[in-house]
């Protein structure tokens, strides 16, 4: 398996950048604990009111905060010009791929464990085994699209506005059905959560496969 | 047996013409120079020999080998300087190195040995980030050549280098074929035996060929 | 008179003649509905734009495909091409519906999952136009544009079946469901035929002005490069 140890040395790559240079991950924690305040200001919390609002604010900070950290994952490699010189060795473009989708995800999920106690914390809402598997599912699905067009934007010009162009309508799904399980899971909606789980576990595993299909014709010229 | 062979290669971007039409041969073992001022498309050209892109239309081999559809298998087999040098800035000089081992399947034992033939064995614990322009430019070429390649692409690798420079770059093309971007007539002439000349994406004047020396 | 046109006037035109034959299908054909009225003439030609919405967006997806593959600047075309027709129908699906929902539901307006998703669709392919403009021309816009045209097409069926897979306020699909009465079905047939030629000129068309661009652009690159030959090429 070349291509999985290709994939883990570039994730590993990565991770070692960021613990070295701490400027991704900290800055995410500040915006997603900056989010649930300015969230506080603009709607009507209370006991009531919060199993209903939280969910939005939850999958709000979410997206935003994932389009930094898949963006940022792709634009560190082109301010040091060093994608290309990774492709330009025997390794399959989509094995570089998977670990730059890897590391992503990985530190999204680090920012994500600050947000869902947080959340819990500031608002009140239970963290079930629900929500939090729920929003580690979607963080798969949403890791490798957002990874795949922060790649392609990455070549493009004005690519700050690009970026959640091509990838919020493509999150939409895992937004629907994991903001479905987050209710449930939080006391507010119906229905059970089961078929959430299994659906987004079939969405991430269609987009896995899309992109490692793609991803070198949006890496390799 | 020549290295690279190419011939009509052109590239286009949208309307704009970077190459067009050169022929190219670089036998095995040469050394070749590209002159050419800046948008001559001297980068284009080598871009597209270091199979980083494929030109709009023509055609080239690489050690017989078609650059495009064997990008993969080529890849092992060329090593590239870009223009900037593209290391991991918060990696140190060694880890720089170990990375691409793994990307290259070569063994780590492998950096030790390229820090000391670029002359960064001291600094090989250091941030790539905290090193002089200079050492950068080293340690992008000790990439390069990593994996032992027999093809060597160098986009004006001279642009930063310090004193020592030429020695080193004379050291990692010997015994390799090599294909070299500059705008140093003097640091081309005492490189390589044959020098062409870009102007507007072209080949200007027939390449001088002086006699190689092996 | 007529005979001086070309092969796409000649298509436009025609195309032209059978949207008028629809709407006489639709506005004197096709019987008043019981319940809603007037307003529900606005189905034909609302579910007509919505299907040949979708079939341009299948011709963006196979182009991008083969375009991937093949690397043949055919499909890239076609992939254009489809993709600026199909924004064109998911706007006048989109339009059309607001125009029947404000009688009928009392607002333009739901955030109901078919026309959420449709709204979706049109941002999706809007996109694709905005990768086409800002990447690199060449091999790069379209190999981008191919990705986000395989990815966008994953909204087609989110659309279709978004009435049948969530509760909404949508109407279902009441054509397969023999729910039209026979004179109604007729109509919307014969709409649906004719909108979907009309799509198929305006691809055809938008495809030969996408060849005529490129061939410009080839111009302008070979008066290009005929210049600095004097300066001395070996060619």
């Amino acid at each position: 398996m070349r291509s999985l140890s290709i994939a883990l040395a570039v994730a590993r790559k990565d991770l070692a950048s960021e613990w070295r240079t701490r400027e991704l991950v900290p800055a995410l924690a500040q915006f997603v604990v900056l989010a649930l305040v300015i969230a506080n200001f603009g709607f009507q919390f209370d006991s009531r009111t919060a199993p209903a609002i939280a969910p939005g604010v939850l999958w709000m900070t979410l997206v935003f905060a994932g389009l930094v950290a898949f963006g940022r994952a792709f634009a560190a490699e082109r301010e040091q010009a060093s994608l290309e010189a990774m492709l330009l060795t025997p390794a399959a473009p989509a094995a570089i791929f998977a670990g730059k989708a890897l590391a992503a995800a990985l530190l999204l999920v680090v920012c994500e464990a600050v947000l869902l106690p947080a959340l819990a914390l500031f608002f009140n809402v239970p963290l079930s085994f629900e929500v939090v598997s729920a929003v580690l599912l979607a963080t798969i699905g949403m890791a490798v699209l957002g990874c795949l067009f922060a790649a392609m934007v990455a070549r493009v010009r004005a690519r700050e506005l690009l970026l959640p162009l091509l990838t919020l309508p493509l999150w939409i799904p895992f937004i629907v059905i994991g903001g479905q399980a987050v209710q449930v899971g939080m006391g507010a909606g119906s229905g059970g959560t089961s078929s959430a789980t299994s659906l987004l576990i079939d969405l991430d595993i269609l987009f896995v496969v899309l992109t490692s299909l793609v991803a070198r014709f949006v890496l390799d010229d | 047996m020549s290295a690279v062979v190419a011939s009509a290669l052109s590239q286009r971007f949208g309307i704009e013409v970077a190459l067009d039409a050169v022929d190219l041969t670089v036998d095995t073992g040469e050394h070749l120079a590209v002159l050419g001022e800046n948008g001559a498309g001297k980068t284009t050209l080598l871009r597209i020999i270091a199979t980083a892109a494929r030109p709009t239309s023509g055609s080239i081999a690489i050690f017989g080998l078609d650059a495009s559809s064997e990008r993969r298998r080529l890849r092992a087999r060329i090593g590239y300087v870009a223009h900037t040098p593209g290391l991991y800035l918060a990696l140190s000089a060694a880890e720089n190195l170990e990375f691409f081992c793994a990307l290259q399947g070569v063994d780590r034992g492998r950096v030790a040995e390229v820090l000391d033939l670029v002359g960064l064995g001291d600094v090989a614990g250091r941030p790539a980030g905290k090193l002089s322009r200079g050492a950068q430019q080293r340690l992008a070429i000790g990439r390069a050549v990593l994996h032992d390649p027999a093809l060597l692409v160098l986009d004006e690798p001279d642009a930063s280098l310090d004193s020592g420079g030429a020695d080193l770059l004379a050291r990692v093309m010997r015994d390799r074929t090599a294909v070299i971007a500059t705008h140093d007539h003097a640091l081309a002439n005492r490189l390589c035996p044959r020098t062409m000349e870009l102007r507007h994406g072209r080949v200007a004047g027939v390449p001088t060929r002086l006699r190689i020396v092996q | 008179m007529t005979s001086r046109l070309n092969v796409f006037e000649k298509a436009a035109l025609g195309a032209v003649a059978l949207m008028v034959v629809a709407a006489g299908f639709i506005f004197v054909f096709a019987p008043q509905d019981a319940l809603q009225g007037p307003v529900q003439r606005i189905f034909y030609l609302h579910v007509s734009s919505a299907i040949a919405a979708y079939g341009c967006f299948a011709v963006v997806l196979i182009g991008g495909i083969v375009y991937l593959w093949k690397e043949n600047p055919t499909a890239d075309r076609l992939a254009r091409a489809g993709a600026l027709v199909g924004l064109v129908f998911t706007t006048v699906t989109l339009v059309m519906g607001m125009i029947w929902a404000k009688p009928i539901w009392g607002t333009f307006w739901t955030w109901d999952a078919r026309l959420t998703s449709t709204l979706v669709l049109w941002i999706i392919y809007a996109g694709y136009l905005m990768v086409r403009r800002l990447a690199e021309p060449g091999r790069q816009a379209a190999r981008f544009a191919a990705v986000v045209g395989i990815f966008g097409f994953i909204d087609v069926p989110v659309v279709h079946f978004s009435v049948t897979w969530w509760r909404t306020v949508h109407p279902g699909p009441v054509v397969i469901n023999d729910a039209l009465p026979a004179e109604m079905l007729v109509a919307f047939l014969i709409t649906m035929a004719c909108t979907l030629f009309l799509a198929a000129v305006m691809i055809a068309i938008r495809y030969r002005i996408e060849v005529l661009t490129d061939q410009a652009a080839d111009r302008i690159v070979a008066a290009a490069v005929a210049v600095p030959s004097k300066a001395g090429s070996t060619r």
